[in-house]
């Protein structure tokens, strides 16, 4: 287990330092960086001269190998630099951000979660083919939502027009009710389907048709028996939504004005914070790493027969 | 004219003036409302509050609420009118000003805002700070140094005359700040909580980002001396929320959720009036919306092809089409309300004709699929869309409609591609560019084109080094001489002077005069506007609702 345990570890940092000096290079590789954005921005009226001296000043032009043994040092050391955009250090950004999204990327988990159980059973249990059918094409449809579509559409309909909630100044709790139904929909899409699938084979199999005998209700062979069973490879691809997570979260974020790390990310594309843009992905990579090796390690405790040959897992 | 007829007159006028004076006061039909607090929708996020990079709409909007000028622009007169400074006088070349400093003034951490203050404040905006990365102000030209003459008097030495020097005491870019916010690096400047200034607002606090709150400041009592509003401002507070999405911004001010917004496209501004709210559409009197060209590409250094464009160029249909009568029809380079204005319409006609002509006189030929060629090459040019600039990209669009009409290829590029701002600066990626400015004085001709300061047009030893050989002495001269000419009279005529010959050389096409647009509810009172259209919540007030 210790051998195990260490291995993936191992296998962690690499992805960590992989993602960090792929995004360098990548972030290099662009034409034009912050420094140019900013600074030969017209409205600040800067000589060519004064902008050389800046960018001097920030060490921009040094060799690469020469910044990217810097930027590492530095992060090492806890310390992700400045934002050139917004004037303040990067962490503090951090700081701000994260809050937000932490609790609209887990409440929006939750939520599609829930949703995505609920249309799995309904499109199990329902009584006719063409409702199964019907349930069964819902994810498909909530998958092609444009999402800031949605999101426009809750505020105008719930904000605006019936005033059942501010989107402007709203209390900590209230300012996540649109968000997060606008991120679950086209999370709980893949889960369902997922979920709808397992539940299928399931119920294929030899032991469901003995219960079955026994006298149980579909209802209680469902609870019983193979939510269990289908639930494990839906964990598997937890850690694959979390991308999708990110990515619904920019949007969201953005069309609601919340402060999160989807909207900083958005605003560090546009003004290349390259900076920021690293923290951000190396933060992301982290997140993926830590969830994905918390699936691996639920997996045995979920499923017995993983148990016996832990060891031999890689 | 007889002593009686003289009389009279000036009866006549006294009772007009009274007259009006009535009519303004039934206007001012309740005493404002002291207390609550506004809030205000901002479509972007403040960047960097460094007063000088205050021309960015969203620093401006915060910057003059918590900053104080020596000088306050009159908007409806341009005339420049005491402010933190009581008097002033300037020597005859306008080399040399000095400023008699109001008493009693104190910036919000108490310390005092004195001759040395502004001093230290001059000094950092005329130079720049290298070691703490603050860059020179593009609204002060051949600072030398400041002297301390007494703790309330303060004079300035120029190197070269600068008459423009005391309209640019009043401008966004030269609030006042405390010696703690000067002495912080340009990087942290981001931070408005460290941004000191003595204004009628301070800020309370900030969510990086998201929101900004500020509040009023008790024992405010130095405003603009010819304001009818002296003492504290009347609102409690001022909350800024970044929201970014146009609809939610114009569906929150109607449903009751906000006050007042800045960014209203032209084609929301009819569900805003339908409702009874109002919109504001202060002229930013600067540089008009246009499109310029950069002469050192060879496709358009012909200054034929220049001419034959903006002839084949339909600024009327532009309006007409895609914004309302708040954005006028340019009739100059400059807007018709700035200073030094002149009418040269009759040099911007679209004539569709003529422009085939030129391109023909030019050599260029249509060939088979309708686009136009010389020696093999075809005439293709490029923009990027401005993003701050309203509805730029549809602009764009349409003008590149209108120039297939002439067999020219306009490509309209996003404005937010990574590669933007490298091919901007290089003239053979970028020919044509959207371009406008706003600033109340003459001065701010020099500051679009000359090399040294946006260099809109490209030239050789400007802000780019990819510039082959594009210099314009003539122009630069005019510019020059534009910037330091210390005789009013002499440079109002040197203005007219420049915009007849951008127009002539067919440098820039200018479109309109762009408005900054700007929505409230109908219970917002008293929103005032500085010179170029951002806005002053000093005086605003909430009525009851």
């Amino acid at each position: 287990m210790s051998a195990y345990l260490f291995n993936r570890v191992a296998q962690a940092l690499f992805v960590l330092w992989a993602a960090f000096t792929i995004s360098f290079v990548l972030l290099q590789a662009m034409p034009g960086d912050a420094i140019l954005i900013k600074f030969q921005n017209p409205d600040l009226g800067l000589t060519a001269e004064e902008v050389a001296e800046i960018r001097a000043s920030y060490a921009v032009d040094s060799s690469v190998p020469m910044q990217y043994a810097r930027t590492i040092g530095k992060f090492l050391a806890g310390n992700f630099g400045y934002s050139v955009q917004a004037g303040v250090p990067v962490s503090s950004l951090l700081a701000a951000h994260l809050p937000a999204t932490l609790k609209l990327a887990g409440l929006g988990f939750l939520l599609a979660a829930i949703l995505a159980t609920v249309i799995a059973f309904l499109s199990s249990l329902a009584p006719f083919a063409w409702l199964r059918g019907a349930l069964q094409s819902v994810p498909s449809l909530f998958i092609s939502i444009p999402t800031f579509w949605l999101g426009i559409m809750l505020i105008q309909i719930f904000s605006f027009r019936l005033k059942l909630v501010p989107v402007i100044n709203p209390g900590p709790w209230q300012e996540l009710i649109l968000p997060v139904a606008t991120l679950a929909v086209p999370i709980s899409a893949p889960l369902a389907q997922v979920l709808v699938r397992n539940i299928d084979e399931v119920m294929t199999r030899p032991f469901v048709a003995v219960a079955r005998a026994k006298g149980a209700t579909r209802l209680w062979v469902l609870w019983r028996h193979v939510a269990k069973n289908a639930l494990l490879p839906t964990l598997t691809i937890a850690g694959v939504l979390f991308g999708e997570l990110i990515a619904g979260a920019v949007v969201t974020e953005t069309v609601f004005g919340l402060n999160g790390i989807g909207g900083l990310t958005e605003r560090a594309v546009g003004s290349q914070d390259a900076a920021v843009l690293q923290a951000i992905v190396v933060l992301s990579a982290l997140a993926f790493v830590i969830i994905n090796l918390a699936v691996d390690l639920l997996y045995p405790v979920l499923d017995p027969r993983l148990r016996t040959k832990t060891g031999a897992v890689a | 004219m007889t002593t009686k007829l003289k009389r009279l007159a000036l009866t006549l006028a006294t009772l007009a003036t009274t007259g009006l004076a009535l009519s303004d006061a039934q206007a001012q039909a309740a005493d404002p409302v002291k207390g609550g607090t506004l809030i205000y929708l901002e479509q972007q996020a403040h960047t960097n509050l460094y007063p000088p990079a205050g021309g960015f709409y969203p620093n401006g909007g915060i910057l003059n609420q918590i900053t104080d000028k020596l000088t306050y622009q009159n908007p409806k007169t341009l005339e420049i009118e005491p402010w933190i400074a009581e008097s002033w006088t300037v020597n005859a070349n306008a080399t040399e000003y000095t400023f008699k400093i109001r008493p009693g003034v104190t910036f919000s951490d108490g310390s005092p805002l004195d001759a040395a203050a502004v001093a230290k404040n001059y000094d950092v905006f005329g130079l720049g700070n290298k070691a703490l990365k603050q860059p020179v102000s593009e609204v002060i030209n051949n600072y030398e140094r400041s002297e301390v003459v007494d703790p309330l008097t303060v004079k300035f030495y120029f190197k070269k005359p600068s008459p423009g020097f005391l309209q640019g005491t009043s401008v966004i870019g030269s609030g006042l700040v405390a010696a703690s916010t000067l002495a912080l690096p340009f990087e942290e400047l981001g931070d408005a909580t460290k941004i000191i200034g003595s204004g009628p607002f301070v800020v309370e606090s900030e969510t990086i980002g998201k929101e900004l709150n500020l509040t009023a400041r008790d024992e405010y009592n130095w405003g603009p001396a010819k304001l009818e509003h002296q003492g504290r401002a009347y609102l409690d507070g001022i909350k800024y929320i970044i929201t970014g999405e146009d609809s939610v911004r114009i569906g929150a001010l109607l449903a009751g959720q906000a006050d007042f917004i800045r960014q209203v496209q032209a084609y929301d501004e009819g569900q805003v009036e339908a409702q009874d709210y109002q919109i504001y559409a202060p002229s930013t009197r600067g540089v008009n919306n246009s499109v310029v060209f950069r002469p050192d590409n060879p496709l358009v250094s012909d200054i034929r092809v220049r001419q034959a464009l903006l002839h084949a160029t339909d600024t009327k249909e532009i309006v007409t089409t895609l914004f309302s009568a708040n954005y006028p029809q340019a009739t100059s380079i400059i807007a018709s309300s700035a200073l030094g204005y002149k009418d040269i319409s009759a040099k911007l006609a679209f004539d569709p004709a003529k422009a085939k002509a030129l391109l023909d006189e030019a050599g260029w030929s249509v060939a088979a699929n309708g686009l136009r060629q010389k020696d093999g090459k075809e005439l293709v040019l490029t923009a990027y869309e401005s993003l701050p600039q309203p509805q730029n990209k549809e602009t764009l669009q349409l003008v590149a409609q209108q120039w297939g009409k002439v067999g020219v290829k306009l490509s309209v590029l996003a404005g937010d591609s990574g590669s933007k701002t490298v091919d901007d600066l290089d003239p053979l990626k970028t020919p044509v560019s959207p371009a406008m400015v706003g600033r109340a004085d003459p001065d701010v001709i020099k500051s679009q084109y000359y090399p040294k300061n946006r260099d809109v047009l490209r030239q050789k030893g400007g802000l780019s080094d990819k510039v082959q050989s594009f210099v314009d002495t003539k122009l630069n001269g005019l510019l020059d001489a534009l910037a330091s000419e210390p005789d009013r009279q002499k440079r109002l005529a040197i203005a007219g002077e420049v915009q007849d010959y951008v127009v002539d050389q067919a440098y820039a096409i200018p479109i309109f005069e762009e408005p900054q647009a700007y929505a409230g509810a109908p219970y917002v009172q008293g929103v005032a506007f500085e010179a170029v259209g951002r806005p002053s919540f000093y005086s605003t007030w909430l009525a009851e609702h």
